[in-house]
């Protein structure tokens, strides 16, 4: 079994439902994320169109992050996902400098790497990923990429001109795919990034001893 | 990254989370900077008990014990960089072999060991055969404790500009002009030629450095996108493009051109002033080239 994922982009409205439930179920902190969704917007007034790309791990067939782990905190679990053992985790931060999808980070918590399981916690009770469940069009399509009878595997199959990963060049054999993607949605360096569109702002600590 | 995206498309992003900045900073420069020093003082210490074994002989001690508190400093600093350093010792217990970081660690172990042997030999034992045997064994292990940090940046897949095997060159010659330049400073009673001859490895050593740097500047952004967006940190009114051209004059012009000079006019001040340079400069270098990559979008 090789669980994966796959973001039809033509269905995504954006509503950010998934980012909330996976915040909900697996209580991510503030300022950090396992998925999110970002909104690039394309075009020049009248003719513009604000497109919307979930972001998560890609649980990569050959992670980077697995590789670069020194006590396998990351590692493999028989159905392909890159699970992560906080316990073990050291906090070198060498997987948030591997990982070529930004998808993992330091929790401001518990100071281990962290980043999106697939929720496998849910998958061990036969329950669907959180964002899957939360998705009112059903964008997220998830299932056994092994299995060539499963949803995941029909979608891939009748979409195949239309199936992308991000960052092939990297040679990660991500387990994400997406349709409907271009390089506006899946290439951080095509498009403008200007400050002042950040979800929540930089004022994270409390100063002590000090004005504000 | 504003250069790459097209203007056809117009692309913005108008909702995202914020990037999430440096991740490894000054304090790795620390760990690298310390640890070229640490490394850099054996390889010369080698050479110099090879070519000029009685001008040298006094070098045993003091190098050893330089060694041991550059390589102790580039630890220090790489146990404190860690988000939970109490949890270190899982390095040596759930080691991971396909990281970089894992191997590193156990020959850094090794070398601190036999560091301590040297010590042993040279100062309680003063048995300079002995001492000459460890000798050995260290240079051996200080080319691996050199490369490792290179190999953990080729292993970041996600840094495009960190490239192997140039990073590993840059490390070898990263030891090679500290070794040289901390040399030039200790070696207060060395002849003459034997300063003239760690002169010449220090300016060769930032001579290359300087090239392979340039290299990538120029011919890097052909090959890649996101070293193309990366290098623009360091070109025209770049972020880091002040800093990355001090340290390239610290760390290789200047002292490529005063060991020109103190080898022309035997001047040893000279050569204690490209020494300083040098050492300054590599920080600096080092520090640019660590940063950069991590100010780039990755999704």
């Amino acid at each position: 079994m090789q669980l994966g994922f796959l973001v039809d982009l033509h269905l995504c409205m954006g509503c950010k439902g998934c980012e909330i439930a996976c915040k909900v179920e697996n209580e991510v902190p503030l300022s950090t994320w396992r998925l999110r969704v970002k909104y690039v917007d394309v075009g020049t007034f009248p003719e513009t169109k604000r497109t919307f790309t979930p972001l998560r791990c890609n649980h990569c067939a050959n992670a980077p992050c697995e590789r670069i782990c020194p006590v396998s905190a990351l590692h493999y679990i028989d159905n392909g996902i890159v699970n992560i053992d906080k316990e073990r985790c050291i906090g070198c931060a060498g997987c948030v400098m591997a990982c070529p999808y930004g998808a993992i980070y330091i929790d401001p918590q518990t100071q281990t790497a962290d980043k999106c399981t697939y929720c496998a916690h849910r998958i061990a009770s036969s329950m669907m990923p959180a964002c899957v469940v939360a998705c009112p069009v059903q964008a997220n399509i998830f299932g056994d990429l092994d299995d060539k009878t499963s949803n995941i595997s029909k979608y891939i199959m009748e979409n195949q001109g239309d199936v992308q990963v991000r960052k092939p060049e990297k040679g990660t054999d991500p387990h994400h795919f997406y349709v409907g993607g271009g390089n506006v949605t899946l290439n951080p360096l095509a498009s403008f990034r200007a400050e002042g569109h950040s979800l929540f702002n930089e004022l994270k600590h409390l100063p002590i001893g000090g004005h504000h | 990254m504003v250069h790459t995206a097209l203007e056809a498309t117009n692309a913005v992003v108008t909702l995202d989370v914020a990037l999430p900045g440096i991740v490894w900073g000054w304090i790795i420069t620390m760990n690298m900077w310390a640890k070229s020093i640490g490394t850099g003082v054996i390889f010369l210490l080698f050479y110099l008990l090879k070519k000029y074994p009685d001008a040298a002989e006094n070098l045993r001690f003091p190098v050893t014990v330089v060694s041991l508190v550059f390589i102790h400093i580039f630890l220090f600093f790489t146990v404190i960089d860690l988000h939970q350093m109490f949890r270190f010792w899982h390095i040596f217990f759930h080691p991971h072999w396909t990281s970089a970081i894992t191997v590193g660690a156990w020959i850094v172990t090794i070398m601190v060991l036999v560091l301590f042997g040297m010590a042993f030999a040279s100062f309680i034992k003063k048995d300079n055969k002995l001492f000459d045997k460890l000798l050995g064994w260290a240079v051996v292990l200080a080319v691996p404790v050199t490369l490792y940090t290179a190999a953990i940046m080729a292993e970041s897949t996600a840094r495009e500009l960190w490239q192997m095997p140039t990073e590993a060159v840059q490390m070898l010659l990263a030891a090679t002009l500290a070794g040289s330049a901390t040399m030039i400073l200790l070696g207060e009673k060395l002849p003459y030629e034997a300063k003239r001859d760690l002169g010449i490895v220090l300016g060769m050593s930032a001579l290359i450095a300087f090239i392979v740097y340039m290299s990538e500047l120029v011919f890097g952004p052909m090959k890649a996108e996101e070293v193309m967006a990366t290098l623009e940190f360091v070109k025209g009114d770049g972020e880091y493009a002040t800093m990355f051209w001090i340290g390239q004059t610290m760390a290789f012009i200047a002292p490529m051109v005063l060991v020109w000079l103190s080898v022309a006019n035997k001047s040893v001040s000279l050569l204690k002033l490209a020494a300083i340079l040098a050492l300054a400069g590599l920080w600096i270098t080092k520090h640019v080239w660590l940063v950069i990559p991590q100010l780039l979008n990755m999704s």
